[in-house]
């Protein structure tokens, strides 16, 4: 029992932990809610995309001496528009455009990288560093994530309608190309806000793990929520005590206690899982 | 002049542009089916997964290519039962499985830092590639190339239209098997010249390139050849002068290709449509 409460309680003892913690829960709260829809709608890979997309922005943000989130943003962003105007204008797929894009982005990004001197650490900002995050870092962190969730959540019935159901969405007169924009630049967001912590690679599995989880446990969207959120935010605090305890890299402690919970719901879920379908 | 020469004096530049045109031109091969067929994110998906085995195989001593292959086909094998089993859309379970896999090799990598360069799996680093990463990656390419145009024919065959392969008596079936196996091998020498997050550019970018130039895939697959081919190569002999980033620059040519054809392909770039708008016709094998 009290090696227990040392596990939980020796970490909290550091200024830098308490940070990390703090970030963990944010970014696991903001990265479920938005989980949700991309499970839904089948944008993971879009995740995937624009987080990888960003790598340039923040190199030529560095260069100009602008915020380095608001370059990784309009990367961000710039990846998802320039994959959408491609595949209007071309007989190329979808999938493979994003495919170049993002590739192209990320490749000229790494180019950049290495001509430009700048005082960031390329495996921080490709792997996350969770635990070196700095009081203003956090607030950066807080005022994103809190900001975004409250969005989404203030318009979850029209995000989701347009999710499940574009054409009826379209019949009752919500406006389709407003919410799909703005779908983009909440996800943009979100990624921005997680890179700190996991890092451009991982990012991905912040946005697709907890709704997968979330989607084997439950049929109300209103329920899916909020088990996505739990166990985004209660994995992401146990990876991140987990790499405390084992010295490994937190981003990658955080997505495989993720993996490990759906490994566990994809078996033992109580109507869908593996060993609930076997029974009669 | 002699500065442009400077590259080919050196033995190590040498081995790196061929090596990276040889993978460059053996990916590049597959690229032209993967794009057809909406497949282009299992590439991707299939770079990241092979790195837990990359970084146990290097911890092990064993050859690197042996434990990228089985992680590969762990991943793969993930994928299909958590499809065959949920309803859970496609790409979200391809996202799932592949960082979860990324994130165990991120894990050992970060635990056993010496033995593990984790930026060398992600990043490639083909100008300090090792002779026996070199062998491994020549027959691997060697084979894949073999299998690829000995059977190139049935392979388009099944690409196009299954029924039609079926009827014919071609074991479609077995011919994707091969496919995702060759994709995966390719994958695995792809890693030493751009690394596991690049890999998706090889296997995607020329392919696409090509089709946006041509109608006939037989052309198709010369072009994309070529096309993969030189940009790797030309893309190496560049990293020479901006000291690394390899497969950085070769994406980024490759993409610089891709817009150059989609603004200005004869027939199907942006600025043909402008002037011609009408429909444009489909691909033909």
């Amino acid at each position: 029992m009290t090696e227990l409460w040392s596990f939980f309680a020796e970490p909290l003892s550091y200024a830098f932990m308490q940070r990390a913690l703090a970030a963990a829960i944010l970014i696991g709260a903001v990265c479920s809610v938005l989980s949700c829809y991309l499970v839904l709608k089948g944008w993971s890979l879009m995740g995937d995309a624009v987080s990888h997309a960003v790598l340039p922005g923040i190199v030529i943000a560095f260069v100009l001496g602008l915020p380095l989130a608001l370059g990784a943003f309009a990367a961000g962003l710039a990846c998802a528009l320039l994959t959408g105007y491609l595949k209007e204008n071309s007989r190329v797929k979808e999938d493979t455009v994003m495919g170049i894009v993002f590739s192209g982005m990320f490749g000229f990004g790494l180019v950049l990288f290495t001509k430009v001197e700048t005082e960031q650490h390329l495996n921080h900002i490709l792997f996350g560093n969770m635990l070196g995050i700095t009081a203003r870092d956090l607030i950066e962190v807080a005022i994103i994530s809190i900001g975004t969730l409250l969005i989404v959540l203030a318009r979850r019935r029209d995000l989701l309608l347009y999710c499940f159901d574009p054409q009826h969405a379209r019949a009752i007169g919500l406006p389709l190309g407003l919410i799909h924009y703005a779908l983009l630049v909440l996800l943009a967001l979100t990624i921005v806000a997680s890179l700190k912590a996991v890092g451009i690679i991982l990012v991905v599995a912040m946005l697709v793990a907890p709704g997968a989880i979330a989607f084997l446990l439950c049929d109300r969207f209103d329920r899916m929520l909020i088990v996505a959120a739990a166990s985004a935010i209660g994995s992401s605090v146990v990876g991140t005590l987990l790499s405390f305890h084992i010295d490994g890299a937190t981003g990658p402690c955080i997505v495989l206690v993720q993996a490990f919970l759906f490994l566990l719901a994809f078996f033992f879920a109580p109507r869908r899982g593996v060993f609930a379908l076997k029974r009669p | 002049m002699s500065e442009l020469l400077s590259p080919f004096a050196y033995d190590y530049m040498l081995k790196a542009m061929l090596v990276s045109a040889l993978v460059g031109g053996v990916c590049a091969f597959l690229s032209a089916y993967l794009m057809l067929k909406g497949w282009s994110l299992m590439g991707d998906a299939l770079g990241h997964s092979v790195v837990p085995g990359v970084a146990g195989a290097y911890l092990l001593h064993l050859p690197y290519a042996a434990g990228a292959f089985f992680a590969g086909l762990l991943a793969a094998l993930g994928m299909a039962i958590v499809k065959q089993r949920t309803r859970l859309r496609e790409d979200a379970i391809i996202g799932l499985v592949f960082t979860a896999f990324f994130a165990a090799g991120l894990l050992m990598a970060s635990i056993y830092p010496t033995a593990v360069n984790i930026q060398t799996i992600v990043l490639g680093n083909i100008l300090g590639i090792s002779d026996e990463d070199v062998v491994q990656v020549l027959i691997i390419s060697g084979v894949s190339l073999t299998l690829l145009l000995l059977k190139w024919r049935d392979l388009m065959v099944v690409f196009f239209d299954e029924t039609h392969a079926r009827t014919v008596g071609i074991n479609a079936g077995a011919l994707k098997i091969l496919f995702f196996t060759l994709l995966a091998a390719c994958t695995v020498a792809a890693l030493q010249t751009v690394g596991a997050c690049l890999v998706i550019a090889m296997v995607v970018t020329p392919g696409a390139t090509a089709y946006l130039l041509t109608d006939r895939f037989g052309r198709l697959l010369a072009l994309a050849v070529a096309i993969g081919t030189t940009t790797s190569f030309v893309g190496a002999y560049i990293s020479y002068f901006v000291d690394g980033a390899t497969g950085g620059v070769i994406v980024t040519l490759q993409t610089l290709l891709f817009l150059t054809a989609f603004y200005l392909a004869p027939k199907h770039g942006v600025l043909a449509a402008r002037r011609a708008p009408a429909a444009a016709p489909g691909m033909v094998p």
